[in-house]
């Protein structure tokens, strides 16, 4: 049997290893934490306006949908009207043109108003568009922190540096509130905070 | 129709066309555009403009900076300025009056919302 005092001065140094060993894995542990947890909040967020776009534009397509399907029967009635002007003018009776004419023109500014409409609801590619960059920068973020983690892992991934990465991304400007819900209470509050200043 | 020349600002060039378009239905004919607040200060440097509709968030310059810059010019000094933003925070739109704005318009807005706050700033 070994003496205990032969064994334990060659246990000591594996033991001291095995120790030294469990610090690293803590303190990497540790340093994997703040980029995981950012990481972690900032999917849901990128998800929420992903989520947030498609349902947006799903609606402004709609509201597009709606006018141009409004349009185009007004259109069919105008292309009647004028066919009924056209054959009353060659069988010589124009008693009945300048009312259906009056006609003809309310629907054609209709059919103006409706397309004025339609431009209004293009505003959601702008606001969209934000949302889009918001999006984006979050998952750039994220990238950011997979990096950190890869970096602090032992035998991390060959990688090109963050430098390299932050130089190849677009500049990205965007609201982060940018919606295209109706904004009468915001315009309320904006025209209430005017009138304040005006009082003064 | 109105004589007055509208400077548009926005780095959307779909925004643009959707302004230009609901001015010139509501008889503002004449409107030079610019993609940000740089490009509207050299748009400035050779035109005569009566009144500015500009965005907030752009890239190069953004619409809070040009009209900070707007406003320290004394020829600027009391032009009509009307921010057109997504940016509806209470403190954002504090700091667009403290900047200098006339008025404010939050996105997206209807023409008649537009129409109504160039005839309230043109009234001063």
């Amino acid at each position: 049997m070994p003496d205990s005092t032969v064994l334990i001065k060659e246990i000591e140094p594996v033991i001291k290893d095995l120790a030294e060993g469990i610090n690293n894995i803590v303190g990497q542990l540790k340093q994997l934490q703040s980029p995981l947890s950012e990481s972690q909040s900032k999917v849901p967020k990128a998800t929420e306006q992903l989520d947030k776009i498609s349902e947006q534009t799903e609606q402004a397509t709609h509201q597009m949908l709606d006018q141009i399907e409004k349009i185009i029967e007004r259109e069919q009635e105008v292309s009647e009207g004028l066919k009924t002007i056209k054959e009353n003018a060659v069988a010589g009776d124009i008693s009945n043109v300048p009312a259906l004419a009056d006609t003809l023109v309310g629907k054609a500014d209709e059919s103006c108003n409706d397309a004025f409409d339609i431009m209004n609801v293009l505003q959601f590619q702008d606001i969209t568009s934000q949302q889009i960059n918001h999006a984006a920068s979050l998952l750039e973020e994220i990238e950011t922190k997979l990096h950190e983690i890869i970096e602090i892992l032992p035998g991390g991934l060959d990688q090109p540096s963050m430098e390299i990465i932050e130089s190849a991304r677009k500049s990205r400007v965007y609201d982060p509130h940018a919606d295209m819900t109706n904004k009468k209470t915001e315009q309320d509050e904006v025209d209430s905070l005017f009138a304040q200043k005006e009082s003064q | 129709m109105s004589d007055l020349k509208i400077l548009a600002v926005d780095d959307s060039p779909t925004m643009r066309r959707i302004i230009v378009n609901t001015l010139k239905k509501a008889g503002y004919e004449d409107v030079i555009e610019a993609s940000d607040g740089k490009d509207a200060l050299a748009k400035l440097k050779v035109e005569e403009v009566g009144m500015v509709i500009t965005d907030w968030n752009m890239p190069e310059m953004d619409g809070l900076t040009f009209v900070t810059n707007l406003r320290s010019t004394p020829k600027y000094a009391k032009m009509p300025i009307l921010m057109v933003t997504t940016r509806s925070v209470k403190d954002d739109i504090v700091e667009a009056l403290k900047a200098g704005v006339n008025n404010y318009i939050v996105k997206p807005f209807t023409p008649a919302t537009l129409k109504q706050k160039i005839d309230e700033v043109l009234a001063g």
